[in-house]
């Protein structure tokens, strides 16, 4: 297997080549890349790929690419469902 | 299938004799012990595929173990999204494994 297949977000299921294609291709943030390709967007919140986003936008980026705008954390801090968030018992 | 749990381990000791639960992974029997978690109890049953990717349709288990990655989640008692890895078994617990959305799967997109 080469390693551009290597999945970085299991969740939805991204491969380190495309996220280094959207990012070569749209010189963007990683946060773009995110709401490209959905790296990240999975019911882990992020929270196992998010800083390898981050790291293959960088190694890609250059100088053009603005990091202004990082994945952000956004509660709630770990996924659960709107049933819980709603009282609902466990 | 047998069992593939460490019945007598060198330094650990024997296994010590659990209260036996059923629980039923889509539709099926599967021995677990109390104290096991979904994810170790068919695991120890030679099951290792928990779910398919709802859009690729690759297939799923354990992946971090811990509660992190939300690999292994499964349907547990009619509720979705539940980590296997996490939830301790109970009697009788019917467990579903996810499935694929995918419009390949439905039929030329008719439900």
């Amino acid at each position: 297997m080469s390693c551009d297949q290597t999945v970085i977000c299991r969740c939805e299921e991204v491969t380190m080549s495309e996220i280094q294609e959207t990012a070569n291709r749209y010189k963007c943030s990683s946060r773009e890349v995110k709401l490209r390709t959905r790296a990240g967007m999975g019911p882990c919140g992020g929270r196992t790929c998010r800083s390898m986003i981050d790291r293959l936008v960088e190694q890609v980026g250059g100088p053009s690419v603005s990091h202004e705008v990082p994945l952000s954390y956004r509660p709630p801090v770990r996924p659960i469902s709107f049933g819980v968030l709603g009282g609902e018992a466990k | 299938m047998k069992s593939m749990r460490v019945e007598h381990h060198p330094i650990l000791g024997d296994m010590e004799k659990q209260q036996r639960v059923t629980i039923y992974f889509d539709n099926q029997p599967y021995e677990a012990y109390k104290g096991d978690t979904i994810a170790s109890a068919l695991l120890a049953s030679g099951v290792r595929t928990l779910r398919v990717h709802e859009d690729k349709e690759t297939p799923r288990g354990i992946y971090c173990n811990i509660g992190h990655c939300f690999e292994c989640r499964v349907t547990v008692n009619g509720v979705n999204t539940v980590r296997a890895c996490v939830t301790s078994v109970e009697e009788n617990m019917v467990i579903e494994s996810g499935k694929s959305f995918a419009t390949s799967s439905q039929k030329g997109g008719q439900l």
